[in-house]
Order: C-alpha cells, then sequence, then structure tokens
C-alpha cells in the first residue's frame, strides 16, 4: 500500500492552528525569563519521565511565557505539523475505528470535533541511501537506542518488540508490537497487540530525497485509545509528548545512522549534582 | 578538577567538578593549555541570553594537549597538540559535508530548547547555553571533544600555543566574516567593533585582497591595535558627530562596499537610538541593542555585502527598508571554524597571520573571574584575557 515516493515540498495548505496574537516580538523568546525555578523543573527531571515535562520543563526553562507555549512551541511541537501532514493526505484511511483528531494542544482538545484516535507524523532528511536506513531501523539494538530516551524495547519474537516506557504520574506501560507489513528499504509498518494499554499502529517510510539530501525518513504514529474515562484520561497525560518525543527519535536515529552515536551530555562536569550534570 | 562556572548573573567562580571521561566513540579528552573569553560569553554573564544553570562549567576558545581518544578515534592520537573550534560538528551531515559546520544536525543534544526560537536547531558549543547543547566548556582543566576527528587540528611545530588558541574562534570567525564579503581588488571593508574577532576579521580583509579596511570603535587602545598590528585606518565613533558622514567622505561619496559587524547585541551607541535600545533592553522588551548593526546597513555601498558576525537574538527598529532598497548583500553565520582552520594554520606557519597580539593579559583559571572582569570593562586596555588551567 505504499504510496508513490513523493517528496513532501508540494505547498501545504495554510496550518489553521491560530497562533495566539503576539504584542511584539520579545514575547517569542523572553530573554530574561531565565528563572532559576523554571531550570529546577528540568533539572529534576529523569529523562524517561516521559511527556508534557520534557517539552513544557523544557520550554518553560527556556523562559518562554505561556503564551508563547500555545502559540509557537506547541505549534511547532505537535500541531501545525501534523495539521498539514494529514491536510488532503488519507493518512488514517484503512485503520477501522480510527477517527481523525487534530493534536494541537488546547485547540485540538477543545474544539472537541472527535475524540477517538490521534495521528501523529515527523520527518527526517538523513545522509544515507534508504536500504541502509531500513536495516538500521529492523535492527532491535539500534532502535533500543534511538527510543531510549523514553523507553525500553526487546526483542521477544520473530518481529515482535516489547515495549516499555515511564509513563506519567509514575506508570509504567508495557505493550507488544509486531511487524503487519514491510517493503525492503522503502517501509516497515506494526501494530500492537492485544492488551496494549494504549493500542497503536505506526510506520516508517523511507523515500529519496531531492539532490544529495538523501533519504526522507518519515514516521506515523497511530493511537487509538479504549473508549470512555480511561482513554479520555491516557490521552490527556500523554497529551503532546508522542509528536515530540518521536521527532527526538527520528534526530537520535539520524544522529545513530550518520555518526555512529548520539550526541550526549552525559557526565558533563558541572559544579552540581555531585560534579556532574546531563542537564 | 578545577572549572570556571556560571552561577548567575555576572557571578562566575572557580569550582572543583567532576573530570570528563570517554563518553562516545568519537570522544577525545583534551588538557587544557590555554583559553580565552569571548564577547559572546557576556551575553550570557549579563543575563542576555537564556537557559544557562547554576553551575555550568563555560569558556569556548581554546586548544590543548589531547590525553585520551575513544575506540573511532583515527586520525588524532594521545599526545597531540591541537586547535578546537568552538562549535562542535559531526562531519558527517548534509551541513558539514558542505563547509557549514555551525550548522551540524548531528551534536545538540538539546535541539527541543532551540528549535522554537530558531525554526531548526544548530550544532552544539562548549560551554555556552543549553539551547546550545550545555556542553561543559573549557575554562576547565580538562574537557571532553565530542567528534575528534572532525574537530581536533594538529597544531604544527613552529606555531605557539598563543597563536594557535586564537585560531578556536576568534581567527576563524573573523576571517569567515571577510569570506562572505567576496572581496575585490581596491575595495573598502569597515569593520564594526575592534575586539578580538573585528581585529581579525580586519587582517583576514586584508589577507583577502582589501585595499582599504577601516575599524570602528571607541576605545583607543583597541584602535592603536588595529592601526599597529593590522595596518587599518581608525575611526573613533565617539569622537566624530556622524560616523556615516565619515564613511561616505572617506569612499569618495561611495560607502564601504562591504560592511562587518562585529559587536552584537549588547552595542554601545551615542544617540536617541542606543537610549531607546537601552531601555527596551532594561525593561527585558527586547534582547539586543542594534546600533552598530543599524549604522553598518546604513553606511554600506548601494549593492554591497553586510557581513554580520555580532550575535544577535531578536531585534525590532531593524531598517529592513535599507537592506532591500539598496541591494545589500546579507551574509551571516556562526562561524564554520573547520572551514577556515588548516588554511588560518598555514597563514600562520608562513608568518602571514600573527593573533597572540589579542592576548593582552595572562591568568591562572584560579583568577578567571577577574580576567572576565577585566575583560568585560575594557579595563586596563583588556582585548582578550587568557586563561591557563594547567
Amino acid at each position: 500500500m505504499a504510496e508513490k515516493p513523493q517528496e513532501p515540498s508540494t505547498p501545504r495548505p495554510q496550518s489553521t492552528t491560530e497562533a495566539e496574537p503576539s504584542p511584539g516580538p520579545s514575547s517569542d523568546w523572553e530573554w530574561h525569563g531565565v528563572e532559576a525555578a523554571g531550570w529546577k523543573v528540568a533539572g529534576d527531571l529523569r529523562v524517561r519521565q516521559v511527556a508534557s515535562a520534557v517539552v513544557g520543563g523544557a520550554l518553560v526553562s527556556m523562559g518562554l511565557k505561556r503564551r508563547s507555549l500555545g502559540g509557537m512551541a506547541m505549534a511547532l511541537a505537535g500541531g501545525e505539523l501534523i495539521s498539514r501532514g494529514t491536510r488532503g493526505r488519507s493518512l488514517i484511511d484503512g485503520i477501522p475505528n480510527l477517527r481523525r483528531r487534530r493534536l494541537t494542544g488546547r485547540a485540538g482538545r477543545e474544539e472537541g470535533v472527535v475524540t477517538g484516535g490521534m495521528v501523529m507524523e515527523r520527518s527526517v532528511t538523513i545522509q544515507k541511501p534508504g536500504h541502509e536506513l531500513y536495516r538500521a531501523w529492523r535492527d532491535v539494538e539500534t532502535l533500543s537506542k534511538v527510543v531510549a530516551h523514553f523507553a525500553e524495547v526487546t526483542s521477544v519474537g520473530q518481529d515482535i518488540r516489547h515495549w516499555k516506557m515511564q509513563g506519567p504520574l509514575g506508570k509504567t506501560f508495557e505493550w507488544d508490537s509486531h511487524l503487519v507489513e514491510e517493503h525492503p528499504g522503502e517501509l516497515l509498518r506494526w501494530e500492537s497487540l492485544k492488551g496494549a494499554p494504549l493500542p497503536g499502529a505506526g510506520e516508517v517510510r523511507f523515500r529519496p530525497a531531492p539532490g544529495d539530501w538523501g533519504t526522507v525518513v518519515t514516521l506515523r504514529l497511530l493511537f487509538n485509545p479504549p473508549g470512555g474515562a480511561l482513554g479520555e484520561a491516557l490521552l490527556k497525560l500523554f497529551g503532546e509528548a508522542p509528536t515530540a518525543l518521536a521527532h527526538k527519535a527520528l534526530m537520535r536515529f539520524k544522529s545513530l545512522v550518520e555518526t555512529g552515536e548520539i550526541a550526549t551530555t552525559e557526565r558533563n562536569p558541572a559544579a552540581r549534582e555531585g560534579g556532574f550534570s546531563s542537564f | 578538577m578545577r572549572a570556571l562556572c556560571w552561577n548567575g548573573i555576572n557571578d562566575l567562580r572557580v569550582e572543583t567538578v567532576g573530570d570528563p571521561g570517554i563518553v562516545n566513540p568519537r570522544d577525545a579528552i583534551l588538557k587544557v593549555t590555554m583559553s580565552t573569553t569571548c564577547g559572546s560569553d557576556l551575553h550570557f554573564i549579563d543575563g542576555y541570553i537564556p537557559t544557562m544553570r547554576e553551575g555550568d562549567v563555560i569558556g569556548h576558545e581554546f586548544m590543548g594537549e589531547i590525553v585520551d581518544v575513544g575506540r573511532d578515534v583515527k586520525k588524532v592520537s594521545k599526545g597531540d597538540r591541537v586547535v578546537v573550534p568552538s562549535f562542535i560538528c559531526c562531519g558527517s551531515c548534509w551541513y558539514c559535508q558542505h563547509d557549514l559546520y555551525s550548522l551540524c544536525d548531528n551534536t545538540n543534544p538539546k535541539a527541543e530548547l532551540q528549535e522554537p526560537v530558531f525554526g531548526y536547531p544548530t550544532a552544539g558549543i562548549y560551554g555556552y547555553t543549553h539551547a546550545f547543547g550545555g556542553y561543559a566548556g573549557a575554562h576547565a582543566q580538562y574537557v571532553r571533544v565530542p567528534h575528534a576527528d572532525t574537530d581536533c587540528f594538529q597544531v604544527p611545530e613552529g606555531v605557539k600555543d598563543e597563536q594557535a588558541l586564537f585560531l578556536s574562534d576568534a581567527a576563524p570567525t573573523g576571517y569567515m566574516g571577510a569570506d562572505f564579503c567576496g572581496i575585490q581588488p581596491g575595495q573598502t571593508v569597515a569593520v564594526w567593533g575592534c575586539g578580538g574577532v573585528g581585529l581579525m576579521a580586519m587582517k583576514s580583509a586584508f589577507l583577502l585582497g582589501a585595499e582599504r579596511v577601516i575599524g570602528i570603535d571607541r576605545f583607543p587602545e583597541r584602535l592603536t591595535l588595529a592601526r599597529e598590528k593590522v595596518g587599518a585606518e581608525t575611526l573613533n565613533y565617539a569622537e566624530v558627530d556622524s560616523v556615516l558622514d565619515l564613511l561616505k567622505e572617506l569612499t569618495g561619496g561611495r560607502g564601504p562596499d562591504a560592511c562587518i559587524d562585529a559587536v552584537g547585541m549588547e552595542a554601545h551607541g551615542t544617540g536617541v537610538e542606543y537610549a531607546y535600545d537601552r531601555a527596551k533592553q532594561a525593561l527585558h522588551l527586547h534582547s539586543d541593542r542594534g546600533e552598530a548593526l543599524r549604522q553598518a546597513i546604513l553606511a554600506c555601498r548601494k549593492g554591497g555585502t553586510l557581513s554580520i558576525l555580532g550575535v544577535y537574538g531578536v531585534m525590532d527598529k531593524f531598517p529592513i527598508g535599507a537592506i532591500m532598497n539598496k541591494g545589500l548583500t546579507v551574509r551571516t553565520a556562526q562561524q564554520h571554524g573547520q572551514k577556515y582552520l588548516p588554511r588560518l594554520l598555514e597563514h600562520v606557519a608562513k608568518g602571514e597571520l600573527d593573533p597572540s597580539f589579542l592576548a593582552t593579559h595572562r591568568f591562572p583559571l584560579e583568577d578567571a573571574p577577574r580576567g572576565y572582569e577585566l575583560f568585560k570593562k575594557k579595563q586596563d586596555g583588556c582585548v582578550r584575557a587568557v586563561f591557563l588551567p594547567n
């Protein structure tokens, strides 16, 4: 079902996500807002403590005002790209019971159009041929390094991966996924197995980039939460995090395959936390 | 080890921190021989740019000796005397492959802090803000250098430590700024700011074929360096009514062919606009004082080149109309040091470039806060304070 390889360079429709009106350029980057308190939020984070805290905490620590979270950062972290990515394309066709829902922070939630599944998509361009990237993504060792910032993934059988993730409020989520479709060098698609707390599916696509740019890698994740209050609560808890985490995973994948390592400030000398601080 | 740490606005202290070790396979550990202050450090010391944390080790301009290497390091080895550009670059991504090193895709582990502000993240830097990666800096006895094969440049015998030191940042930044100008024979280049980067930009403009170079500043001792060490003509903007008029007269009414801003967001000025910027910055309404940049834009001849090396964040009252209507070419970047290092080392080895005159003051690491004080306040003719951590 792979679509014809297509560089996503055609003009996309303007996002419908409205940024809040900004009173002036300074609200976009509040330079003086480096508040010690903000940093402590980020400082106390465990890397695996997923989710909005990672994004939110980081932005707070940059001293961005709440206002700009909605207007700029969140748009970037999630909504804008997703709504662009989904528009006019049959992103979720073929996956039953999954209705479209924009993942755009407040705007998305309050719109109250549909509460069903959610879709996110992120792309990155990598200086390697598609078949090499395909092999790397299929390798569980590579995958485990790439998602190490939010989950542990292990191989538990032929094309079955076990995922373990520290969720919000200290809750651990575990599930299995299995490969359902593959086109060597082009596409891998997987789905969660029965019993997953947040049923979902995902696919990663490898398409040639123009010129000497290499390969466009597009990761698409679909979540189909169980109905009722539990599903709603899960979605709320996860919030915008999946997009940010997936984007980071793509960037980590890129670094790993391009350079053989992932940039880190682990064991970074600092005059705090006993002489080292990774954040 | 001992290291100079940022502990808040205008609060630098030398403290004991952990020793860095090899973390990734392409890492090297450097024993720092010399490190130096940079004007861009003042922006976070003064609190104008965010994402510093108390206890961060600062410093990004340095040279030293390799004392340990990771398993994938092939080109350099223990014992090598090397200089390291301040931007950390992987050497493998599209940007590194195209000599746009400071735009490296793979060295900013905290890209999510920077991306909302710039649209796309840049490379990481040593000892700078967390938006630029938050890597521990080089005003320390030891520093971890990722991607050592790409980022460590062996210093040939005959090139002194103090000459190599400034090839880490001031010289490649200045050289790149002059390179951006596409200098043709007979051309005049004006440079705002006679600090380390500005002086190196002036010298580089001559190396690249400029006929005249005009240095603009208000500190007599810096203007003296521009005249005596670089051979530039100088202009003290505090002593003239109009920099624009003077530059016009000096260039037959045409204006300089290229203008280089080596000042940045904490520019000092004299007029109404300076008062306006100062007030807005003080009220936290914007981050940048843009007097020097505005002047450079207006002074530049029609169809000329504006080369921006000063570090900026967000600015208003930006005369884009002058740029547009005069058809200026704007070139700017953080330094692509890895591109320029080989030819700069050659210039130094041949005796065509000697940046060591920038080192006006030397301190043991323990006195680094005093060094920054002198540097920031430009006391005692300080152009650059050099630290000797070991």
